[in-house]
């Protein structure tokens, strides 16, 4: 399994993720690698096998009710910007591709 | 009751321990912050708590409201949790002392914690070796004996492994055993807080605190905290399975002359040893590195730059601040994590990779419970296959890192309680053997720890 260069940076705009242009041979070559090791699960399991999920038999639900968070400190404490309530962010500039990484 | 003065006199020789072995690199509070801080809980801890005046050092991922939770990572960098993990709460309550934050791989994401923005953590017996990880601060505190357990936290084997590398002893619980409340999420299927202790009892003194049901974690089990069992005088009556698979041809000779020992022994104290074979066990690695950064990737999407510690740049337009922000907070192993998670979820192949991992993951949880519905009580194998590695050895060859987890994450992965002890050394550095148990029989996997503990040369060379 090959990754390429336009590859990665596709997956770098999925996950929101700034990849600088020198180090995209590199990471290139390393998911390649990561992938093909990986790949070795293939022809391995049936094609109607379950899936594994640990934990309780029957997820317990809380009661669907608004309560006061435990929290020591507001979010004004630990966020970057926070005012009257809201995390402040920069607009939205579009919804378009982003385009390729610096 | 307890002396009301010990927690106090514990807290300034932990203090004093932890500013005398700040070469490991293994604890990220400042030591002037740590002692202050101490003093302070040793003033308000109770005097009939089980762990009254216990000081007990805490990974970086599990949340604290003393001192700063990074993760050992840059976009946490000065991040305050504004409330704790249940089991630091826990450990509180019965009278312990939260003695700083340790080092580990960047969002728990290695084996050697050379993956952390604040410095790699020293080996405390080999400067030029790593101590495992990814919690490697918690074991080197806990082997320099500076203080006598820790927490850390498991996704593949990131106690045991260090536990392992530093000589201590290392449990993972059950999947479900302990609350995750707190725990900085990084594979939620396989997340488990494990315990570091110098000894078996130690260990399992925390886990017992820190075990039980909590309504703030939905996967944690509706069960009573684990009751601790009494030292047994034999291991007659146990079963213990010894799967071929953690025994392959190139295992190190070290390690196999030390487990073959501790085999010799635990027959000797009267178990019955059987060979067994866990067929799935060579796709485990493989389906661990689809399934912890798949999970990964959607876990960390939450580090933006709009809610938790520092922005980096990216001030014009916020979809630039959040890729400036990750793509600059984020260490290089971070980020490849999030790369091949992101890449396995995508579109056209997800069915390709993350569903047979999930497949995959089932037919290992099978082989675990073939074994134990054949008698079989408990697993014995190696716990790394090899000892300590050096520094940089292994941190450019993400794929030769990974595979010093072989012989832990299939625990993980069937969501097993296991531990790690220490049965021997090789020219100085220590050997760890594992106990693979069955799900919430962890008392169980105990005694035979116990008991194995008190006849194995764990010191002695091989």
């Amino acid at each position: 399994m090959s990754v390429s260069r336009e590859e990665v940076i596709k997956i770098a705009q999925l996950a929101e993720l700034q990849v600088d242009e020198e180090r995209l041979p590199e990471l290139a070559e390393q998911m390649s690698r990561i992938l093909d090791y990986v790949a070795q699960l293939a022809g391995q399991t049936s094609e109607t096998g379950k899936p594994f999920i640990p934990g309780p038999d029957a997820l317990r639900f809380r009661a669907d009710e608004v309560k006061p968070a435990a929290l020591a400190f507001g979010p004004d404490t630990f966020a970057p910007e926070f005012r009257d309530g809201f995390f402040l962010v920069p607009k939205l500039g579009q919804f378009g591709d982003p385009g390729e990484p610096e | 009751m307890n002396d009301p003065n010990e927690a106090l006199v514990n807290a300034k020789t932990a203090a004093d321990r932890i500013t005398k072995t700040r070469r490991l690199n293994a604890c990220l509070t400042p030591p002037k912050e740590l002692r202050a801080s101490l003093v302070q809980q040793a003033a308000m801890a109770h005097p009939s708590g089980v762990l009254y005046g216990m000081p007990v050092a805490v990974k970086d991922n599990i949340c604290t409201l003393e001192f700063t939770t990074t993760c050992g990572s840059r976009i946490l960098e000065g991040y305050r949790s504004p409330y704790e993990a249940t089991a630091v709460a826990r450990l509180k309550t019965a009278g312990a002392l939260i003695a700083g934050k340790t080092n580990c791989d960047e969002f728990a994401m290695g084996s050697s914690t050379e993956h952390s923005a604040y410095g790699r953590a020293v080996h405390p017996h080999d400067k030029t070796r790593v101590p495992g990880g990814s919690s490697g601060g918690s074991a080197a505190l806990v082997a320099a004996g500076v203080v006598p357990a820790a927490l850390g936290s498991e996704t593949g084997g990131s106690v045991r492994q260090p536990a392992s590398f530093c000589g201590i002893v290392g449990i993972k619980p059950t999947y479900g055993r302990v609350s995750r409340y707190g725990l900085v999420a990084f594979g939620s299927s396989l997340d488990q807080i494990g315990v570091f202790g110098r000894s078996v009892h130690d260990a399992a003194r925390v886990l017992s605190v820190i075990s039980g049901r909590d309504a703030r974690d939905a996967t944690c089990e509706d069960r009573d905290p684990l009751r601790l069992p009494t030292v047994p005088e034999s291991l007659q009556g146990f079963v213990i399975g010894v799967p071929r698979e953690y025994f392959p041809s190139d295992l190190d000779p070290a390690v196999r002359r030390a487990c073959d020992r501790a085999i010799r022994m635990m027959r000797d104290l009267g178990a019955a040893v059987r060979e067994v074979s866990l067929p799935h066990t060579a796709y485990a690695v493989p389906t661990y590195y689809i399934i912890a950064p798949a999970e990964a990737s959607s876990n960390l999407a939450r580090y933006d730059g709009a809610r938790y510690g520092p922005r980096f740049n990216g001030s014009s337009d916020v979809r630039a601040l959040y890729r400036e922000t990750r793509g600059q907070g984020f260490g290089p192993e971070v980020r490849r994590r999030i790369l091949v998670g992101t890449y396995v979820l995508s579109s056209g192949y997800y069915d390709a990779y993350y569903r047979k991992a999930q497949q995959m993951r089932a037919l290992i949880a099978q082989d675990f419970r073939n074994v134990f519905d054949r008698g079989v009580d408990l697993l014995f194998t190696p716990t790394t296959p090899t000892p300590a590695f050096k520094a940089g050895e292994k941190v450019t060859d993400p794929v030769a890192m990974y595979l010093s987890d072989i012989f832990t994450v299939t625990a993980n992965l069937a969501g097993l309680p296991a531990l790690s002890l220490p049965i021997g050394r090789i020219k100085g550095l220590p050997i760890g053997g594992q106990l693979i148990g069955q799900a919430f029989l962890e008392d169980e996997m105990l005694e035979a720890a116990y008991a194995l503990e008190r006849v194995v040369p764990a010191a002695g060379e091989v």
